[in-house]
């Protein structure tokens, strides 16, 4: 493999968007990116876009290639992969293989997505029985999203005494990180308060400890080192890049499934967790280099576990790292300084590819209003429906 | 009046055996292993045989876990008299760990650790008068 650069991003910021089609975002954070590379789509060699779950894509996800229809009819390659919330993250790893290999030098990669109203519907032909634990879990039980969500983050507060006011204190990081950020949607400050008065969803989850959804957009650039040689811009790499699948015995309680087979000694969300060991193994370095970590936090539940899981720190240490201020911007490890899902809302496909932009902008020293003083190791984790996941680290 | 029909909101989820409900889960022939609900194959990669078949799993179980629910979830989930309710992970030995709303039991008595029993307890009932079910699990000791 050579090595790959991340040449430029762009990004449509997140919020509502009922006036732009999800095609518009996506043309819009691909202009972004091209600028920010400095190069025009004659250059663009090819295309690999996070198939839209919610609209466009000719209903079954040719969506890199309705970009490139209605922008830049040249012949490259269209690639489109699924994957859910980890799509991105997907994209990204098939955009470094192209480039990697040799056979193309400058690879986009691009997630736009605009989501639907009120519950995400289950898709069309859905089996309406027992093999479909989607449905299971509906009729059953009507176990939503956060309840699962919640039922880890109450296990923690049984092991390692997490109370509801550290909980709290996730969300108000992840707010105050975002207050800076134009990208993000939610961007004035909450306190600990502030969250614990907002009304319960699933205990001990408030509605500000768990994610929402929003429509935005992302693209990264990755190119050879000839082409951000000619770029003139500071030379970030892409130092691992890794996409993983769960494990059997995973302790994690995935949705949608209604049950758990635990094996002894396999790793929580190991979708993820064997993702960031991969891209760690990649990158030859290990948690103590990394300055600033983009991930999932789809509740304030993961702030404090996911870290542990990818073993920055012992597990319950996560509690005491983030009232201690270590997790902030200018902290030992800054967790989310873009704001996280929780001040963007979740746009599902397109996630994976803000967190890998986020990065690249902190590596340059370019993310005003929510910069980490002199970033030079950044990674991010991503899960996605379905037990993937994705991890990619960029250096400078 | 006979007896007002009954049935479970999924079929092949639940057994009624003279002794009280049991789940129906998988046990694998091939490497032992016990799921829920029944699987198609066994997802243990180092399992060659692969040969799961139908197991009644244990009627007991310990509480990992619980929520409660506070929002009502979407159409496809039906409760009659809607309210709030507690969702539990249960651990039922051998690995397995299984979701389920819990009943007879108050937020405040719940603890982590006790000993649950599976019952099954109507949801709603359907137009024509059918009440559907699904299982529950209880605090062991007071199952009717
Ligand atoms: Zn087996």
């Amino acid at each position: 493999m050579r090595p790959v650069y991340a040449l430029g991003a762009g990004a449509h910021p997140w919020g509502k968007w009922p006036e732009k089609p999800q095609l518009q975002l996506a043309l819009e954070a691909m202009s972004a990116a091209l600028a920010d590379a400095g190069i025009v789509w004659t250059e663009v060699q090819g295309l690999v876009a996070a198939s839209s779950r919610f609209e466009g894509g000719m209903g079954w996800g040719l969506h890199a290639n309705e970009v490139v229809q209605a922008v830049a009819e040249q012949g490259i390659p269209c690639i489109n992969v699924g994957g859910a919330c980890a799509a991105g993250a997907i994209a990204l790893q098939t955009a470094h293989a192209l480039v990697a290999s040799g056979q193309y030098d400058v690879v986009a990669a691009l997630g736009a997505e605009r989501m639907p109203k009120g519950f995400i519907p289950r898709p069309p032909g859905s089996a309406d029985d027992r093999s479909d634990n989607d449905f299971l879990r509906w009729v059953a039980m009507g176990a939503t999203n956060p309840a699962y969500w919640a039922i880890e983050a109450r296990r923690r507060q049984h092991e390692h005494g997490t109370s509801e006011r550290t909980l709290a204190q996730a969300s108000a990081l992840m707010r105050r990180n975002a207050g800076g950020n134009r990208l993000a949607r939610y961007r004035d400050p909450i306190s600990e308060e502030d969250v614990l008065a907002s009304p319960m969803v699933a205990d001990p989850l408030h509605l500000l400890q768990i994610c929402p959804v929003s429509d935005g957009a992302a693209a990264v650039i990755l190119g050879s080192e000839e082409f951000v040689r000619r770029s003139g811009k500071a030379a970030v790499r892409v130092a691992g890049c890794a996409v993983g699948s769960g494990q059997f015995g995973d302790p994690a309680r995935r949705i949608p499934t209604i049950s758990s087979t635990v094996r002894e000694g396999v790793a929580h969300t190991s979708e993820v967790t064997g993702a960031v060991r991969a891209a760690f193994e990649l990158a030859g370095i290990g948690p103590e280099d990394v300055d600033l970590l983009e991930m999932a936090d789809n509740s304030a539940w993961h702030i404090l576990a996911w870290p542990e899981l990818f073993g920055f720190y012992e597990p319950g240490q996560g509690d005491w790292m983030l009232e201690q201020g270590k997790l902030a911007i200018g902290g030992e490890l800054a967790i989310n300084p873009s704001g996280g899902f929780l001040s963007f809302g979740e746009a599902t496909t397109a996630q994976a590819l803000l967190q890998v932009s986020e990065v690249l902008w902190q590596l340059r020293g370019e993310a005003h209003g929510h910069q980490v003083p002199d970033a030079k190791v950044g990674m991010t984790a991503v899960l996605g429906l379905g037990a993937n996941g994705g991890s990619v680290i960029l250096t400078r | 009046m006979g007896k007002a029909a009954e049935r479970f909101v999924v079929e092949g989820l639940v057994e009624q055996t003279p002794a009280g409900p049991r789940l129906i889960g998988s046990r694998c022939r091939g490497c032992g292993t016990t799921y829920f609900p029944q699987k198609a194959s066994c997802p243990n990669p180092a399992c060659t045989d692969k040969a799961p078949v139908a197991a009644l799993l244990p009627d007991q179980g310990t509480l990992y876990s619980y929520t409660v629910q506070r929002y009502q979830p979407p159409p496809l989930f039906r409760m009659d008299g809607w309210e709030p309710y507690l969702l539990g992970l249960v651990d039922m030995g051998d690995g397995l760990q299984v979701m389920g709303m819990l009943t007879g039991v108050k937020e405040q008595e719940v603890r982590i650790g006790m000993t649950l029993q599976l019952v099954t307890e109507p949801l709603y009932c359907d137009d024509d008068g059918t009440a559907v079910l699904t299982y529950k699990f209880t605090p062991a000791g007071t199952a009717l």
